[in-house]
């Protein structure tokens, strides 16, 4: 792990106003460093997802600032932050949203042909990538024809493919069965270390989160807790 | 610049979803092909109509100065007006009214004396000779030749006598040389005679007091019209003289173009709806897209040529099937009692080219701007929540 901070925030505040005003995030600080395998966990309403959401630039926080490798990605244009999602960060879902009208190989391909890749490049990639994640024998499946672990390892593959140095996993696993669970933790553990890419994942499985390097804890849109193992 | 991802989700979009997709193409399809047959009919109806009424008038007509009766010199004229661009026949007439009588039949008719070559450049009458020969008028004295109605009415053959008279004409016998069948109201009312014959008739020498002319195309007649007036002389072309031929196209094509406008639009609007429901069940496909780096006009690129694709292909379906239906039906006959459709009677399916180009340029057009809205939404989706829609 190197000392470079990835991705530094700074009084990060969000709040949705739907009628009362919720204060989802409030004056968040926080710096993760390049390379990281960090877990954010917190009651549900905590604001994990909302910090996860605004650090994979979905979402625009209502103040503060978040730097993505010192750049200030709150006040970039749409294409930017387009531009960003696609190159700098991977994300990975509870559900995996794999476009069901694409088998696996496509889908896998869709990030590098969004990057503007040549077809026959990207798919050469993308079939390396899905074979790294063990689905080599699955590039024509469909999402409907793969079982949910391998959706997932689809979606892990997807996430990675453009070789983002940022890895969102939002309840990555929450939807597998403990054995599946264990094996995307496993993967994306291994591509962690080999890619030493960062990895920022939010779950409420606190066997999984124990297994990180870091953990944050949320409470009511304030960091409780931030513990790094030794 | 289209991307080739954006190319590639949008057709995936289609393909994956075959039945709605086929159903709107169907729709986009029945509807342009209306428009591509009755346009094709449109096309037949103006055509025969210019074929019935208007090739068969003089495009252009010059007339005798206010304050005089006749057009002197017409012979210097006519070469002048030949001259002129676009003009491809001139004909000098005397022109007037007369009594025919055969037996104990009379009618009064229009006498027209003609040059029968100019006049035949000027109205292609030879080929509406039925009996007889244009020619004889100038190779028989005195000779006529009668519409196949007016003929009826006096109960004439070939080779009968008429005896012509009015007031002010030295009264003369004509013999029938010839009968024509233009098909318009004048077999009823038009006769034939050589020029002098007419000059003779009228008691007149030298002059006519009508020349028509057949500009090339009848589209060009007002402006050949305006530059004889130029001469000098009163020009009036077939627009001016018979206004309600153009009024009646006009007239059809302003509804037809309305109504088949109507139709296609309709068409579109099932573009729309069904792009909407596209929009809602890729909802969070939407999302996780703009996660992966698709940007908000990328999003409404893929949406808008999903509509474009289906207009286009619908477009060329239909018009295919249009041609196909226009080509194996015969022309359309119909029974009509009104007079002036009554020189119509039956009308050719024309499929143009342009037609078919222009049709499916402003069906695609259209899709194109009906994609708008429905895509407009997509990419003003929020990404977290379109991922978040059960």
């Amino acid at each position: 792990m190197s000392d470079e901070k990835i991705i530094q925030i700074t009084n990060l505040t969000r709040i949705y106003v739907d009628g009362v005003e919720i204060r989802a995030l409030d004056g968040v600080e926080l710096d993760i460093e390049k390379g990281e395998f960090l877990a954010i966990v917190g009651p549900s309403g905590s604001g994990k997802s909302t910090l996860l959401n605004l650090i994979g630039i979905l979402d625009t926080p209502t103040s503060g600032t978040i730097l993505l490798k010192g750049i200030d990605v709150t006040k970039m244009s749409d294409k930017e932050r387009s531009r960003i999602r696609n190159q700098e960060l991977g994300f990975i879902f509870q559900y995996h949203h794999l476009l069901p009208d694409f088998n696996a190989l496509e889908n896998v391909m869709m990030p590098l042909l969004i990057n503007g890749m040549k077809t026959s490049k990207a798919r050469e990639k993308a079939r390396e990538m899905l074979e790294e994640v063990g689905l080599g024998d699955r590039l024509y499946h469909r999402s409907n024809q793969l079982s949910g672990g391998q959706n997932q390892r689809v979606a892990v593959a997807r996430a990675l493919v453009n070789n983002p140095s940022i890895v969102i996993g939002d309840e990555p696993t929450g939807n597998l069965d403990s054995k599946s669970s264990d094996n995307i933790y496993e993967l994306l553990r291994k591509l962690n270390r080999e890619h030493n890419q960062t990895f920022i994942l939010v779950t409420h499985d606190e066997r999984m989160a124990a297994k990180t390097d870091r953990i944050i804890r949320l409470v009511d849109g304030k960091v409780v807790e931030d513990s790094r193992k030794v | 610049m289209i991307s080739v991802y954006e190319l590639f989700i949008a057709w995936r979009h289609l393909t994956s979803r075959r039945r709605q997709t086929l159903l709107s193409v169907l729709a986009i399809g029945l509807a342009v092909m209306t428009l591509m047959v009755s346009q094709a009919l449109m096309v037949g109806f103006t055509q025969e109509l210019y074929a019935k009424t208007v090739d068969k008038m003089p495009h252009i007509t010059v007339k005798p100065n206010p304050d005089e009766d006749h057009i002197h010199l017409f012979s210097d004229l006519a070469g002048k007006i030949r001259s002129i661009d676009g003009v491809t026949g001139v004909s000098p007439v005397l022109s007037g009214q007369a009594t025919f009588r055969y037996k104990d039949k009379s009618k009064n008719v229009i006498m027209q004396g003609i040059l029968i070559k100019d006049h035949d450049s000027v109205l292609h009458i030879n080929e509406d000779i039925t009996e007889g020969s244009l020619r004889d008028l100038d190779a028989t004295r005195n000779g006529v030749v009668l519409g196949d109605k007016l003929a009826e009415r006096l109960d004439v053959k070939m080779g009968d006598s008429i005896d012509a008279s009015f007031p002010e004409a030295n009264p003369t016998t004509l013999k029938v040389v010839g009968i024509f069948d233009t098909g318009t109201p004048e077999d009823e009312r038009l006769s034939y005679t050589s020029l002098t014959t007419a000059q003779d008739f009228f008691d007149v020498s030298s002059v006519v007091n009508l020349i028509m002319v057949r500009a090339e195309d009848p589209d060009m007649a007002q402006t050949i019209s305006h530059k004889i007036d130029d001469l000098g002389y009163q020009a009036a072309s077939w627009e001016e003289t018979n206004p309600e031929i153009l009024q009646t196209i006009r007239i059809e094509s302003l509804s037809n173009d309305i109504i088949l406008g109507l139709v296609i639009v309709i068409a579109s609007f099932g573009i729309v709806s069904t792009l909407f429901m596209v929009v809602m069940e890729k909802t969070k496909e939407i999302g996780m897209l703009m996660a992966m780096g698709v940007s908000r006009r990328s999003i409404m690129t893929i949406f808008i040529m999903e509509s474009g694709f289906m207009g286009f292909i619908g477009a060329v379906i239909g018009v295919a099937a249009g041609i196909l239906i226009s080509s194996v039906s015969g022309p359309y006959t119909f029974e009509v009692g009104q007079e002036f459709y009554a020189v119509v009677s039956t009308i050719p399916f024309v499929v143009r080219a342009q037609d078919a180009t222009v049709i499916i340029l402003f069906t695609f057009l259209l899709n194109l701007i009906a994609g708008v809205y429905p895509a407009r939404r997509a990419s003003k989706l929020d990404p977290v929540e379109a991922m978040h829609v059960e």
